[in-house]
């Protein structure tokens, strides 16, 4: 610990500019890890959205929303949401009449889960496993939809 | 039949302006951190925010990419970890710590915000989704170290075989 705090302070010597070649540098290399997984997935996503697997995964999960006090068709939200990202889901919310506590309720459900395929990638590349961040956003996204039924 | 050439258009167009986006938020964050750095602030912004790295059971290094995370992005955060597990300053417990917290909760200001444009109750939203957060993190915390021993004994026990 004592040893590291050494080496930091040795480390350092004010802001020249060798700091601002240091950030431009990986500030590029950082951007250029994200772009490759963002430009893949976006032509993924974009191709996918116009087949009709969304609809049909939408119509398959419609009778699930009764858990979660939402109407069938919300399912399509909470599915554009999911492969595609919050503004897709957005947009289909407009759609439907709800009330304000199943608007909260498919808010947090949606806000513990979404973009997955764009997001899980960007959390690979740190080293985590795509299943462990997958479980953890499905099991809380359906938890709390359930939950807050209830309780509000 | 779709037609391809649009589709393809459209594809390229939207993820290049998400890259621009991104490149715009992560090189200005980058210089921005090299500076901190630079001047020992970094260290000492960790310090200030030790109270949270307290309830959540992460290292004060982790604290930076955290905040940034919360409200910029997963993907900003994520840059930041990705740099930080390249300098060796994040260990892999607080890297699955900051990961397991940052993709429950992340982008907080913006993904309320889009919410209560649809009649949802934002408070409750941004409540919640934090607590969750704290909580969930906090729990697996406390028991991440057995954890990691036992996956790091399963691999050595493969590796053997």
């Amino acid at each position: 610990m004592e040893n590291q705090s050494v080496k930091t302070k040795t480390k350092s010597n004010g802001i020249t500019i060798k700091t601002l070649k240091n950030g431009i540098k990986s500030g590029l290399n950082t951007t250029w890890t994200l772009a490759k997984i963002i430009v893949t997935v976006y032509f993924i996503i974009t191709f996918v959205k116009y087949t009709p697997l969304l609809d049909w995964i939408a119509i398959k999960c419609a009778p699930l929303m009764k858990i979660f006090g939402l109407p069938g068709e919300a399912a399509i939200a909470l599915v554009l949401g999911n492969v595609i990202n919050l503004y897709a889901a957005i947009g289909a919310i407009a759609s439907l009449s709800l009330t304000a506590k199943q608007s909260t309720i498919i808010a947090v459900m949606l806000s513990f889960s979404h973009s997955l395929f764009m997001e899980s990638a960007v959390a690979k590349k740190t080293g985590i496993s795509v299943v462990l961040v997958l479980l953890i956003r499905f099991s809380l996204a359906i938890i709390s939809g359930i939950l807050l039924n209830l309780i509000l | 039949m779709l037609d391809f050439l649009s589709i393809f258009k459209e594809a390229f167009t939207g993820s290049m302006e998400s890259v621009f986006t991104i490149a715009k938020i992560v090189i200005p964050l980058m210089i921005v951190m090299e500076v901190l750095k630079d001047l020992n602030v970094l260290d000492k912004l960790s310090d200030f925010l030790k109270p949270i790295s307290k309830i959540l059971g992460i290292s004060k290094e982790s604290t930076f990419p955290l905040i940034i995370g919360l409200f910029l992005g997963l993907a900003y955060g994520a840059g930041v970890i990705i740099k930080s597990v390249k300098d060796g300053d994040l260990r892999k417990r607080d890297l699955y710590l900051l990961i397991i917290f940052l993709v429950a909760c992340h982008s907080v200001i913006e993904d309320t915000l889009i919410f209560v444009a649809i009649g949802a109750n934002g408070w409750l939203l941004l409540g919640f989704r934090i607590i969750i957060a704290v909580v969930l993190t906090s729990l697996v915390a406390r028991h991440i170290d057995k954890i990691l021993i036992k996956s790091n004994n399963e691999i050595k026990k493969e590796v053997k075989e």
